[in-house]
């Protein structure tokens, strides 16, 4: 009850700040990144976190979606019309490489999606003729910052609400049961390689959108820049910082890791370097080494802390035990 | 026994490079039997259990379950079929609470697969039959060895099995938990499934078992009611060796 009554209201106060302060654009730049980075660390989460399957190839699908909305788009598409086309071919694309990389376990699965994501990346640099290689892609229709924002939001809302329905669904118990012994939920019934592939499949549509999105934000798009390691990483570090296999997790993890790296940029010693990546990779250290359910984690264990506490204080002392 | 088998194996043979782990063995349990497969150590017992279960594919023969060939198909379609089994070393889903554990099994062992108000049902039924229902949710992973096994079967019993496979079920039991499993075998048994049971303890399946077939070094040396299958020469031999029988 309490949790439904604080999404309810931080969706409002998503949807009235453009309205509230119209003249703050940063804050819109700032809350537009964070629903965008929240829909992509939640699209990933489903198959990382819900189903255990780490996976460092989630640029593919982001890359994937933001070629096709720029090359739709300059082919005479309404930018907003190759939004569930970029979605749609991601997701497609899935269904390609999911079945065999399936067939490896654990960190074998996890080296096979850095290979997957290094390939869609040779691809975009050297299919010159469809992506423009190297020099990259620019997006020739225009959304406005108002229109993007709006998306970035309903793209955010979607990816939780699909998030949210497959924890409670039949379709999440096969996916706990495959995070949890692969083997065990087999010999009950569950196919595990479906049920790997339909998670897959719906974490690679919403990457797809989320790509869709951020061509039209950026504008120009480069194999680097989408299909690029670094931004596979930032799909595992967000719901990990956060907590992963959670719905708020993903989100949090967004909102700071966009907000640090908003911060580190702004730093010019930092960002010549390119220190901010230092930065998350000691964040992410600290956080496996030290608390690996994230903050949400440290969250939980911090009120269950206090209630204790609370809970010991109040209990009336027996004589004999605080004596000597 | 006039009865018709409703899982049989023919021909049933596993290699492991050079080693053959079962050697052409047959096999055929009844409806409604609960049928013990013994040996000494390394006699292929687990393994056979494997090929039937269909978590292995036989090198050689095959295993039908009611006239329909399982052997080769998927683990999961095998269950889906009718035929699970418990895993020898428990594979509790840790962090899921004992009623979701059960729930996984009335999911997607069934056909057709509940909604999830039936699958709840269903679940908390087969709790209660293993005696887990107090622990309905409490995590999986707090519960006692005892326990773990227990959920074993009880997530094996909510995907409406006609035939149950267990493996060692009462390895690392006292003598108390023993007699409790014994009893919730033999009550499973009672609501007509047909139950084959692979055990060291032989004291303890000879109490519980229709039939027993024997296996050593991968053959099957005996067969025949426990009181016949034990006191067959070639079997006191395998157990302790030439000169006893």
């Amino acid at each position: 009850m309490f949790k439904s009554i604080a999404w309810a209201v931080a969706a409002a106060v998503a949807l009235a700040v453009p309205f509230v302060f119209p003249g703050a654009e940063y804050l819109r730049e700032v809350l537009f990144l964070i629903f965008l980075y929240g829909a992509m660390a939640t699209g990933w989460n489903i198959l990382g976190g819900f189903t255990g399957q780490v996976s460092f190839g989630h640029a593919a699908f982001l890359g994937i979606g933001a070629y096709t909305t720029t090359i739709l788009t300059d082919a005479g598409w309404s930018v907003w019309a190759t939004l569930p086309v970029a979605g749609t071919l991601a997701a497609i694309f899935s269904l390609l490489i999911g079945p065999p990389a399936f067939r490896l376990r654990g960190p074998y699965f996890a080296i096979a999606t850095i290979g997957i994501g290094e390939a869609t990346r040779l691809i975009a640099l050297n299919w010159s003729s469809l992506t423009g290689g190297a020099s990259g892609l620019t997006l020739t229709g225009v959304a406005s910052p108002l229109a993007q924002y709006y998306a970035a939001l309903v793209l955010c809302a979607g990816a939780v609400a699909i998030a949210s329905w497959i924890k409670r669904s039949r379709f999440g118990y096969a996916l706990a049961a495959v995070r949890a012994d692969p083997d065990a939920a087999e010999t009950l019934g569950v196919n595990t390689t479906v049920a790997k592939t339909q998670a897959l499949f719906i974490s690679a549509f919403v990457l797809g959108s989320a790509g869709s999105v951020y061509a039209m934000h950026n504008l120009f798009i480069s194999p680097d820049s989408t299909f690029g390691f670094s931004t596979s990483i930032s799909f595992v570090i967000m719901p990990i910082i956060g907590g992963i296999g959670t719905i708020a997790g993903p989100l949090l993890g967004a909102a700071i890791f966009t907000g640090l790296r908003e911060q580190l940029e702004a730093n010019p010693l930092l960002a010549q370097y390119n220190l901010d990546l230092l930065v998350f990779g000691v964040l992410l250290c600290a956080i496996v080494l030290f608390e690996p359910q994230g903050l949400l984690g440290m969250f939980d264990r911090l009120t269950a802390f206090v209630r204790r506490s609370v809970a010991t204080a109040r209990r009336p002392k027996i004589a004999g035990r605080d004596g000597n | 026994m006039a009865t018709e088998a409703i899982l049989s194996g023919r021909g049933l043979t596993k290699r492991f490079g050079g080693l053959v782990a079962v050697r052409d063995v047959d096999l055929d349990v009844s409806k409604g039997e609960i049928f013990g497969l013994i040996g000494p150590n390394g006699a292929g017992k687990s393994t056979l259990f494997r090929l039937i279960a269909g978590i292995m594919r036989p090198s050689a023969g095959v295993v039908t379950f009611g006239g329909t060939v399982i052997s080769g198909r998927r683990t999961n379609a095998v269950c889906r079929l009718g035929v699970v089994a418990t895993h020898q070393i428990v594979r509790p889903f840790r962090n899921l609470s004992v009623l979701d554990n059960v729930m996984v099994g009335a999911f997607f062992g069934r056909r057709p697969r509940p909604a999830q108000e039936r699958a709840r049902a269903f679940g908390l039924e087969s709790l209660e039959v293993c005696g887990l229902a107090d622990r309905a949710q409490s995590a999986a992973r707090t519960l006692n060895l005892a326990g773990q096994k227990r959920l074993e079967i009880a997530r094996a019993l909510a995907t409406e099995p006609q035939v149950l496979l267990l493996d060692e079920v009462l390895a690392g039991l006292n003598p108390t938990e023993t007699d409790r499993t014994l009893e919730l075998v033999r009550t499973i048994n009672g609501r007509g499934v047909t139950i084959v049971i692979v055990e060291h303890n032989l004291r303890a399946i000879r109490g519980v078992c229709s039939r027993l077939a024997v296996l050593d070094e991968g053959r099957k040396i005996a067969e025949g009611s426990p009181d016949e299958a034990l006191r067959d020469p070639k079997v006191v031999e395998a157990y302790l060796g030439p000169g006893h029988a």
